[in-house]
């Protein structure tokens, strides 16, 4: 191993990152994301670890409370970096550290220190170690062991996320990959809502998945904080051992090149569904909304997502819709399906364009340059843009429409049907309305070909992220607070907030486009990665 | 007549200035080399006269008509290979084509035909594979074909001939060529010397941040005449581009 070399690139990394503050932009989100992490670490440290570990010592249950902090957080951790790509995202490819006179196994340790070395991994430390300080404080557990089990548990937890990243991204990269993951969420989804049904019935069957849990990285580390002797020193074993099973995986993983699937030659054809949709929208914008469409559905995440929304979305319908559930107490004398699903419809036409409508031009690199070449108001590529997912989002409100139709129990009734098209419309608008501001103000450079992570930019995320939270809780509060506005006795009132949306949606449209020709020159800064 | 003329344009990002006070005439039917060091401003330059950029100060006049970045008629009459191509690389080389095609105004039937013979031409009937997979030289030739599809009269090329095979520069040149002889213009930017001065007429040079140093006629250097200035004479291109923008020596005595 050279670690002088491998220091060298891993300080590279944080070079990197500190020239982005070069800017006025930078600073102030480098101090944002420094503050929040700071606090963050505080917080988890303090209120979390100690707070976890103060009511484990008050109940007498140490063992218990430690293995589900530390389970919670491992599989929160995985999905995390699974789907939001923090730490992934700021490693380096393979490709980009055989510049450098570095060996395999010094590329390997680099990329993955410098992915394990990120403030998002930190911040589960924190409540990691703060759960080990609390119980040794309170005289509950063991500081050594407890910190030695803590720091294999956190390379533990990156090296399962790693390996469970790569696993759905080489699955995602097959042709038949998104039915499979869309069964196995399904199964996973189905599952867990059948283990406190099973429990009830078998109490037995709780501790035998106690007694094979125990050989799980999470309960392994609990033992090793709360226990001492023999029992501890296993709970350290557990850890270890999946963290040598983790990193042979993973290893062998990346050694065994991603099959793409490889494209059979065709017949040049230039009569496409995309060109007949765009036809629809004339000689002028026609070509460019083909172009949006074709660009869009040939990309995986896309496709994936596409595929996925109506199952998740149905499935998170069905969970926030249950009358006994958490927000059943909400919703009064109102189906509590049909109050979720309003809910969730906004979200049916804009989970899959998502990540493009929110930031439209981050991922066309220097085809950026081609809009303003062509003989048409540069505008066109954004507003074609939006009109492309605006499309795809509409297709996915019907299928929608019908799934309610034919899988919602009870009798069919036209006024919930139109209540919650008119949801799914609202949506399309204010969020494709929002995409547009974001597109323009908030742009980021984003990988087209990246299937998994986040790689919207601060605004986009609080569009998707903040949008999604809203859109889903806001009906279960109507049904308490403004009964009217959920009620299908006053279907029309839902005819409201499309029409609100479609005014803010033209004016956005409008508005936008005058400040896009003015900004068209730092936006190309952004995509081409020069600013 | 002039095909297109520039009159004090400035380009300036924040105070940096890319281009100062440029002026420049180019007549019509002419092969014209725009030359100078990197970053002194070719392709900022370039960008103010294809709509890319706005420029602060100046104006550009393109085929008799004031230009902008939202003059749509002129932009119909201009072919652009940008610097970075600007092509968008999830499309086949035939579906970017076809799009670039029907954007700039040709009907279906005529720009199925003309696809299918551009991409015959330039070899580049591959059709599994997409413009991200294609090889450098390959997506350098699909962008001049998307430059040409729409037959302009004014064609921009940026470093047009860098990574591409001989056989293809030696084709793109056949084409230029008679793209000349039909009156049309031809504005080029390159670093490779030896090229412009066996392709160009007249070429005009500048220094950082795009002053022009030098502008005339180089055809003479063809006919193994010599070129007089600053009371020399230079008989090639290179050693007057090196005399206007400096020659630079570094003794590294380790290399």
């Amino acid at each position: 191993m050279n670690f002088e070399l491998v220091g060298h690139l891993i300080r590279l990394r944080y070079k990197l990152l500190w020239a982005r503050t070069r800017s006025r932009n930078g600073r102030i989100a480098l101090f944002i994301v420094g503050y929040l992490i700071f606090v963050l670490v505080l917080v988890l440290l303090g209120a979390g670890g100690l707070g976890a570990a103060l009511v484990a010592v008050e109940s007498g249950k140490a063992l218990l409370v430690a293995r589900i902090v530390l389970a919670s957080l491992f599989l929160e951790m995985m999905l995390a970096t699974v789907i939001m790509g923090f730490g992934l995202n700021a490693m380096f490819s393979d490709a980009e550290l055989r510049r450098y006179p570095v060996g395999a196994i010094d590329r390997r340790v680099t990329r993955h220190l410098v992915a394990l070395i990120d403030p998002f991994w930190f911040l589960g430390f924190a409540l990691e170690a703060g759960l080990v300080l609390g119980l040794y404080l309170l005289g509950a557990g063991f500081l050594g062991v407890g910190l030695i089990a803590v720091v294999l548990l956190f390379v533990t937890n990156y090296l399962a996320a790693r390996v469970f990243g790569v696993l759905v991204d080489r699955m995602m990269q097959q042709k038949i990959g998104s039915l499979l993951l869309m069964a196995a969420i399904f199964l996973v989804a189905l599952g867990a809502g059948q283990v406190p049904l099973l429990l009830k019935r078998d109490p037995a069957a709780a501790a035998q998945a106690v007694r094979f849990l125990r050989f799980t990285p999470p309960f392994g580390a609990a033992a090793a904080i709360t226990r001492s002797g023999f029992e501890a020193a296993s709970g350290v074993v557990v850890v270890l051992c999946w963290l040598v099973a983790l990193a042979a995986a993973l290893v062998a993983l990346e050694r065994r090149p991603a099959q793409r699937q490889k494209l059979p030659t065709t017949a040049i054809s230039f009569d496409s569904f995309y060109d007949r949709v765009g036809a629809r929208f004339g000689g002028e914008d026609g070509p460019l909304v083909a172009h949006w469409l074709r660009f869009y559905t040939r990309n995986t995440r896309f496709r994936t997502l596409g595929l996925l929304s109506l199952p998740i979305l149905g499935f998170l319908a069905y969970t926030m819709g249950r009358p006994h559930g958490p927000f059943g107490k909400l919703h009064g004398p109102f189906d509590s399906l049909f109050v979720a699903a309003l809910g969730v419809f906004p979200l049916v036409g804009f989970l899959a364009p998502a990540r493009f409508t929110v930031n439209q031009f981050g991922y066309v690199g220097g085809g950026f340059r081609r809009y303003f070449l062509l003989p048409t108001d540069a505008a066109a590529a954004l507003r074609t843009g939006n009109y492309a997912s605006i499309l795809t989002g509409a297709s996915m409100i019907v299928l929608a429409a019908i799934a309610w139709t034919v899988l919602a129990p009870g009798p069919w009734d036209g006024r919930m049907l139109f209540m919650l098209m008119a949801s799914g419309i609202a949506g399309l608008f204010l969020f494709h309305g929002l995409g547009l501001w974001t597109s323009i103000l908030g742009p980021r450079r984003g990988n087209y070909n990246q299937a998994l992570g986040n790689d919207a930019s601060v605004a986009g995320n609080v569009v998707l992220i903040g949008g999604a939270f809203g859109c889903v809780l806001a009906p279960h509060f109507l049904a308490r607070f403004a009964p009217a506005w959920v009620s299908p006795d006053r279907w029309w009132i839902a005819a409201i907030p499309v029409a609100l949306t479609l005014l803010f949606y033209v004016f956005s449209l409008r508005a936008a486009s005058a400040l896009f020709r003015q900004r068209h020159e730092q936006l190309m800064a952004v995509v081409e990665g020069r600013g | 007549m002039d095909a297109f003329r520039i009159s004090n344009l400035v380009k300036k990002y924040g105070s940096v200035v890319a281009v100062d006070d440029l002026s420049l005439a180019v007549p019509s039917g002419s092969m014209f080399g725009f030359l100078g060091p990197n970053g002194s401003g070719k392709s900022t330059t370039i960008g103010c006269l294809t709509g890319l950029l706005d420029p602060t100060a100046g104006a550009i006049e393109i085929l008799g008509q004031p230009f902008d970045t939202n003059s749509i008629g002129l932009k119909r009459r201009m072919g652009v290979m940008p610097e970075t191509l600007g092509l968008f690389e999830p499309l086949y080389a035939h579906e970017f084509l076809a799009f670039v095609g029907r954007m700039f105004g040709l009907d279906e039937a005529t720009t199925r035909t003309r696809v299918s013979e551009l991409l015959q031409a330039l070899e580049l009937t591959d059709s599994s594979k997409t413009l991200a997979e294609y090889s450098t030289g390959m997506r350098k030739r699909v962008a001049f074909a998307a430059a040409v599809i729409h037959s302009p009269e004014i064609l921009f090329l940026d470093e047009p001939f860098e990574s591409i095979d001989p056989a293809g520069v030696a084709l793109m040149k056949q084409w230029l060529r008679r793209f000349t002889a039909q009156g049309r213009t031809v504005f080029i930017t390159s670093h490779v010397l030896e090229t412009v001065e066996r392709l160009c007429d007249a070429v005009a040079i500048i220094t950082r941040p795009g002053k022009l140093v030098w502008q005339g006629d180089i055809s003479v250097l063809a006919r193994d005449g010599a070129i007089a200035f600053d009371g020399q004479e230079f008989r090639a291109l290179e050693p007057l581009f090196l005399h206007l923008t400096g020659q630079r020596y570094a003794d590294l005595n380790w290399l």
